[in-house]
């Protein structure tokens, strides 16, 4: 099929991988949006479904612009949806299945995280969906999948972390779980996932001709990344437990306290010593401190032995350090190393990722000039980038309306008066 | 067996821990995925944990479950004939997958394996570097692992306690996200290159790729320069949190605005279950009513929030605490209450609606101890496509298993070369 290209998009740039092809993003918070975010920055124009009456939770979220409101002003929501067009479609009201519709038969790809019960509610499994757009590739990402005894069960991040595994295996062994600190699951696992199907049925399209319908279970998707750990159970028995920053086979291998900086803030530095090698170039960096000059730390089994008072000897040699000076220096002699970093270190002293130019900074009309993630993948020949920041809540009803859908103007004024557009 | 999604792509999967997911991905999707593995073999393929708890390269059970459905060649890079064998089956590829460390990648170029010079050659070739930081840049040449990874991108000061240290995510969620970030690039590639013959060179960073999962952290950074910490156990309002039960702990993420039902159906539930105390009086579901995201998001802690969340917290402690916590999961679930088990291995493994809905492959893999075969249920696919399911094709392979079959028969070695190939090392 054909389709209208972005009209955002600069003609200096190279064609894309996905050009050409439409998704319609029913999707909303984290997992979807992402997963939509990615298809936009390598060429796919997508169209986000939104509402008045069902605002995506993340307009309303925190960061926000200082001394700002309104839908427009969240970091949060603005960052996964760069690149996106905003359509103002109200699935309660009568008459709003057929322009979803209508928008379904002009697109390849439908995208959504609800619930089975509201997509079910709405018309728009996948079955349905066939009806207009027999090759429709169509990814839902139901919590727990599209049936089962926990079909129904509700969810995000922060319950997807406890209910994989992950809260229980990572952390203190000392102390309670209490997960990552973040929705870990929603930003890269479950979203990227769901790209690899996507890319991987529009492969098949191509070559069959044939659509499908992608079923990602989160609940699935997050336990899969976690295979090992489930394996010892499944195959042998054993129920694993977390470990706290301890490996399997590197020794030592944790984080340590170093200075803090002149402001207070607590500095600490990653080190993982894989062999004997890297522990002696250690020990040479640190001539002098009490472990570089202990018999008992020379083996892999000494070292793991007395792990404990080994990273404890550690600690008492880093504390004096700069975190960031230190992991250099320990690069320097080839042993795995790097300082913690926050966001301050990523966003303003990370020379790295500024020479990469990863984050990109884009203008958006309500907050300024805004940090994006930079796309999650470079491409030499086809690179991904971001066209346009965020879209305004429902900046783009109209033309999309008039020129994707092929409504006239009339008919989008009939649509607006009864409530399904806005 | 319906074709996968990935039916015809060849892929050289020259990767070390640090990439197998993403041919694991591609594999399981249907893609020929041949291992190409150095002389005594991938390096990490010992790694724990073990079948039945014995050590060994033929018995990890981390390798079998990122390998199964490859094949293994077997290839000496830095000989000469090894080099010219590769570069025979790099013809036939569609793709190449590898993770070296930019030390090895100088020294292989050294040796003719020079990823440019294959591209300049094969036109439509998709050539995937899995790195730590990227193929350029002042820290290209750093040395990274899971820990370093995780603290370079920002993730791991957020985890744990804030009076203890930064925490890793466990799983290798760096090898995990890189793979997952590679096969995207991989295959955004490859349908460029099907579509216009032009393949080209996919990076995947794995601080880049993780740095995303900072949530809101570096965005907050760039509106309020401030930085978020660590949580740890701190609740920002009852209901949110960790939870001890009989059994374990659940956590509970009830009273988001939004998201399933609100706490007066906690304050139901307790209630139906002679358990609510005096939570059932209009105080406290007036207090809860006035909250909203905006007060979760600007970190308001329990402690700010006066007695009658003190009390609400106190009565709900208990009343988690009373149940098992399957049952506060199942439970509450069904009441649309945003409730997650904190589950181990165990519970994952026993789950009822994973066991219904037939996630776990099972197959039976060769170990090379004596003559049994190991019966392993490893977890499924991330996701199920209807027209192309995923299965299992083959165990993970051996240490060369593929050598012949590939070599003679598909590279079209003559057989008596590939012996003599071994003789002197080359495979």
């Amino acid at each position: 099929m054909t389709s209208t290209s972005p009209s955002s998009s600069s003609p200096r740039r190279r064609g894309r991988p996905l050009d050409g092809i439409r998704v319609a993003d029913f999707s909303w918070f984290g997992a979807g949006p992402i997963a939509g975010r990615t298809l936009a920055d390598f060429g796919a124009e997508v169209i986000r479904i939104e509402s008045e009456a069902r605002v995506d939770g993340l307009r309303l979220g925190q960061p926000q612009k200082p001394g700002k409101s309104g839908y427009n002003v969240c970091a949060y929501f603005n960052n996964f949806n760069a690149d996106k067009r905003s359509f103002l479609l109200d699935m309660s009201a009568e008459g709003s299945r057929d322009v979803a519709l209508r928008l379904i038969e002009r697109s390849d790809i439908f995208l959504s995280n609800l619930t089975p019960r509201i997509f079910e509610r709405w018309g728009l499994t996948y079955e349905e969906l066939c009806e207009v757009k027999p090759d429709i590739i169509a990814a839902y990402q139901p919590m727990q999948g599209l049936w089962g005894p926990h079909r129904d069960f509700l969810g995000f991040g922060a319950v997807l972390t406890p209910t994989t595994g992950i809260s229980h295996l990572s952390g203190d062994p000392e102390r309670r779980p209490v997960g990552v600190g973040t929705n870990y699951p929603d930003y890269a696992i479950n979203p990227g996932h769901t790209v690899i199907a996507i890319l991987a049925a529009l492969r098949h399209r191509r070559r069959t001709g044939r659509g499908q319908r992608i079923e990602l279970a989160q609940i699935e998707s997050v336990a899969a990344t976690m295979g090992p750990a489930l394996m010892d159970y499944t195959v042998n028995g054993v129920n694993q437990d977390r470990k706290g920053n301890q490996s399997s086979w590197m020794c030592p291998h944790d984080i340590y306290r170093c200075a803090d900086d002149p402001s207070g803030r607590e500095r600490w530095i990653a080190i993982a010593v894989r062999d004997d090698a890297e522990w002696e170039s250690l020990c040479a960096v640190a001539e002098g401190s009490s472990f570089a000059s202990d018999d008992r730390f020379s083996t892999l089994l000494g070292r793991r032995r007395h792990e404990d008072e080994l990273n404890q000897s550690i600690s008492s040699w880093t504390a004096s350090f700069d975190a960031a000076s230190l992991a250099i220096h320990l690069q320097s002699v080839g042993v795995p190393a790097a300082l913690v970093q926050d966001a301050e270190d990523m966003c303003e002293h990370d020379d790295h990722l500024a020479a990469r130019g990863f984050y990109a900074y884009l203008n958006h009309r309500e907050t300024g000039i805004s940090l994006y993630d930079g796309p999650i993948v470079k491409l030499h020949r086809t690179p991904g980038y971001l066209d346009s920041p965020a879209p305004l809540f429902g900046e783009d009803t109209f033309e999309v309306a008039t020129k994707v859908l092929g409504y006239k103007a009339e008919e989008v004024a009939e649509l607006t008066a009864s409530g399904v557009l806005s | 067996m319906a074709p996968g999604a990935l039916d015809g792509v060849r892929i050289l999967d020259l990767t070390s821990e640090m990439g197998w997911y993403c041919g694991k991905l591609l594999a399981d999707l249907g893609a020929d995925v041949i291992k190409v593995e150095p002389v005594g073999g991938d390096p990490s393929r010992g790694r724990a944990p073990y079948w039945n708890g014995t050590p060994g390269r033929e018995t990890s059970l981390r390798f079998w479950y990122f390998n199964a459905n490859k094949r293994s060649v077997t290839v000496d890079l830095e000989q000469y004939d090894g080099h010219w064998l590769f570069g025979e089956l790099i013809k036939t590829a569609d793709i190449v997958i590898e993770s070296w460390t930019a030390a090895e990648r100088t020294e292989l170029a050294e040796h003719g394996v020079d990823p440019v010079a294959y591209m300049d050659s094969q036109l439509a070739l998709v050539w995937v570097s899995i790195t730590g930081f990227g193929l350029d840049g002042p820290r290209a040449g750093w040395q990274v692992t899971d820990l370093i990874a995780q603290a370079a991108s920002g993730i791991a000061t957020l985890a744990g306690y804030p009076d203890g240290s930064p925490m890793r995510i466990a799983g290798n969620q760096a090898y995990i996200v890189a793979g997952i970030s590679a096969a995207q690039g991989a295959l955004l590639a490859l349908l460029q290159a099907e579509t216009t013959g032009e393949g080209q060179r996919v990076e995947t960073s794995m601080q880049e790729a993780l740095s995303i999962c900072q949530e809101t952290a570096h965005l907050q950074w760039d509106f309020q320069h401030t930085s978020r910490e660590r949580m740890g156990e701190q609740h920002r309002m009852p209901g949110i949190g960790t939870y001890r039960t009989q059994d374990g702990y659940i956590y509970s993420a009830v009273g988001i605005p939004g998201f399933g039902a609100p706490w007066s159906e906690l304050i139901r539930w307790m209630d139906d279950e002679g358990q609510a105390e005096e939570l059932t009086e209009p105080e406290y579901a007036e207090t809860f009513a006035s909250f909203n995201m905006r007060d979760l998001a600007l970190g308001s802690t329990l402690d700010d929030l006066g007695p009658v969340m003190s009390r609400a917290q106190e009565v709900l402690t208990a009343f988690y605490a009373s149940k098992a916590s399957l049952e506060v999961y199942e439970q509450g679930q069904a009441r649309r209450l945003l409730i997650g088990m904190v589950a181990s291995p165990a519970d994952i493994g026993d789950d009822e609606h994973l066991n219904t809905r037939d996630w776990w492959l099972e197959f039976d893999q060769p170990t090379r101890l004596g003559s049994d075969d190991a019966r392993v249920q490893m977890p499924g696919p991330p996701y199920r496509l209807s027209n192309t399911p995923t299965s299992i094709r083959r165990p993970a392979p051996q240490i060369g298993e593929h050598n012949q079959e590939v070599w003679v028969g598909e590279v079209g070695i003559p057989a008596e070369d590939l012996i003599a190939f071994a003789g002197e090392g080359a495979i």
